[in-house]
């Protein structure tokens, strides 16, 4: 079986080619504003360095966000696309339970993007990826109000954060994602979007002035 | 002569198109979902939603669009869509599904701009006749356009500030009129009259034009009115409002026509379903024996066959981009 797994929602490009449960050829890059002009330069290079042909891939796995909203489009259009060309399954994993394949020590990995004012999305897995806090936009402080439920976390994540513990960089580890999902259930293509996890701006306007009125 | 189909996506604002256009002229199946009850509620169309909602939706179209075809993407030729102007993240899922399917299929990819597509609706009914002038007027363009031949285009004026439809929904939204103000002031413009002393915006001699200045003398106008305690009366601004732009434009046009020799007029862009305005030109037409093209309402808004059928030309001429075509907000037609 060959598989596709993609991730260009957040701060690297992660792209790899895994035939019959090992990567045969990957590559990973910083993400930038260029993502949507270079991506098919990189995915026909991981391609071709696997000696593999885009419609021998048989499954695709997709980073679906939370992070870049731009980022987590490009990715997901491409998996979609691919996905319903070529009849084949697609399975949307999350990007902070990404970040969670990083090797630790610790019994929980908490991991986080930041956006402004304090705010981040975050999530918190154990090291066999189980759920102990579904993907949430909040505010550092709710998220350390929930760590004092559990003791034995580490964060992991790219950017700084204004507390005391230790941050570990993210290395991520694809054929434990893709292990952990490999026998979930295709989910129907048409349905597949980025999860952004943050309304709009323009729907959080439309609910203050509905709210006041 | 061996048939030519092109699959053409088109995501530029708030309608994810696909079509399938064969030969440049002859709409094979298109599909547009539009998502104007969506922006409705905000008073206009969001760009974050607007993007947010052409991801969920494009592979239903692309799906939708083949099925009706009864065709299968080994039979296309050529994918072509609108790279641009736009709104970014509108354009950038069109633009990524498609290199996506020239990459999948080993296809031409094919840039279209968005204006080009306008113009060429014109071609799904008719074949074109060159020289011709083309009018854009939508909620984004007011531009004039010179053609001398398939495919090779002039810029001649366009505006210098809001576009015609823009205008047009700002004044609705003063008048109190909900989005897409276009057509509620089209209906009510037949039904007053033209009372209001509104100025004939940037009459000179240039092809350009501005709406901005009639949109503050429309506001203004319902400012003040209000401070004295008096009514305004709707259909009588929508007439007035109406008829001035109706005028510009008209003037503009048909004397850029005489100085430039044309003969062939193309009326194009969502503001040329405007009653009024193709009402006038219809008129102006006959009377200077001027052979007038105004695409049918479905081809004037924003659709997929349109850039089909531009594609179709551009893809003849060997116009062909790679898998690093990326979307362009802003871009000049040519």
């Amino acid at each position: 079986m060959k598989y596709l797994f993609l991730d260009t929602s957040a701060f690297n490009v992660n792209i790899a080619v895994v035939v019959d449960d090992k990567i045969v050829s990957s590559f990973t890059v910083a993400n930038n504003q260029k993502l949507s002009e270079h991506i098919f330069i990189y995915l026909e290079d991981v391609l071709n360095k696997s000696r593999t042909k885009i419609n021998e891939i048989d499954k695709v796995f997709i980073a679906q966000g939370p992070g870049s909203f731009t980022g987590a489009r490009v990715g997901v259009t491409i998996a979609k696309t691919m996905a319903w060309a070529l009849n084949i399954p697609i399975i949307p994993v999350s990007t902070l339970e990404i970040y969670a394949t990083t090797k630790v020590d610790s019994k929980y990995v908490v991991s986080f993007i930041k956006d402004r004012n304090d705010y981040l999305y975050a999530g918190i897995y154990d090291t066999e990826l189980n759920i102990f806090m579904e993907d949430k936009y909040l505010h550092l402080s709710e998220l350390l109000d929930v760590l004092k439920e559990i003791d034995d976390y580490i964060f992991v994540g790219y950017d700084d954060l204004d507390i005391s513990e230790e941050i570990v960089i993210p290395t991520i580890d694809i054929m434990k994602i893709i292990k952990k999902h490999n026998d979930d259930q295709a989910v129907n293509v048409h349905l597949v979007k980025p999860n952004y996890l943050k309304k709009t701006n323009a729907e959080i306007n439309l609910e203050k002035e509905n709210k006041s009125d | 002569m061996k048939n030519t189909y092109i699959l053409a996506i088109e995501t530029s604002c708030d309608e994810t198109s696909v079509s399938i256009v064969k030969n440049g002229h002859e709409e094979i199946a298109t599909v547009v979902l539009s998502q104007i009850d969506i922006h409705a509620k905000f008073g206009g169309v969001v760009p974050e939603t607007a993007s947010r909602n052409h991801i969920e939706n494009i592979t239903i179209v692309l799906e939708e669009v083949l099925s009706r075809a009864n065709m299968t993407m080994e039979k296309i030729d050529a994918i072509a869509v609108t790279y641009g102007p736009g709104l970014i993240g509108s354009l950038l899922i069109g633009v990524v599904a498609a290199k996506t399917l020239a990459f999948i299929y080993d296809k031409p990819l094919v840039p279209v701009h968005h204006i080009a597509g306008h113009i060429y609706a014109s071609n799904l009914e008719k074949q074109m006749q060159f020289p011709l002038i083309a009018l854009v007027v939508s909620g984004g363009h007011t531009e004039l356009i010179l053609m001398e031949e398939d495919y090779s285009f002039k810029y001649i004026g366009g505006t210098m500030d809001d576009a015609v439809g823009e205008a047009y929904d700002k004044v609705a939204r003063v008048l109190g009129l909900s989005y897409p103000g276009g057509p509620h002031i089209d209906k009510l413009a037949h039904e007053g009259k033209d009372t209001y002393e509104l100025p004939l915006p940037m009459d000179d001699s240039s092809f350009d034009f501005s709406f901005s200045g009639l949109k503050s003398a429309v506001i203004n106008m319902v400012h003040n009115e209000k401070q004295r305690g008096n009514e305004i009366n709707v259909a009588n601004m929508a007439t007035s409002f109406q008829n001035r732009v109706v005028e510009i434009l008209t003037k503009k046009t048909m004397r850029a026509l005489i100085k430039h020799d044309v003969n062939n007029l193309i009326l194009a862009g969502g503001v040329a379903a405007n009653r009024g305005l193709r009402e006038r030109f219809k008129k102006l037409c006959r009377e200077k024996e001027i052979n007038l093209s105004i695409p049918h309402i479905k081809y004037c808004t924003d659709n997929a066959a349109m850039i089909g059928a531009a594609g179709y030309y551009a893809y003849k001429l060997g116009r062909r981009f790679g898998n690093v075509l990326k979307a362009k907000p802003t871009d000049q037609l040519n």
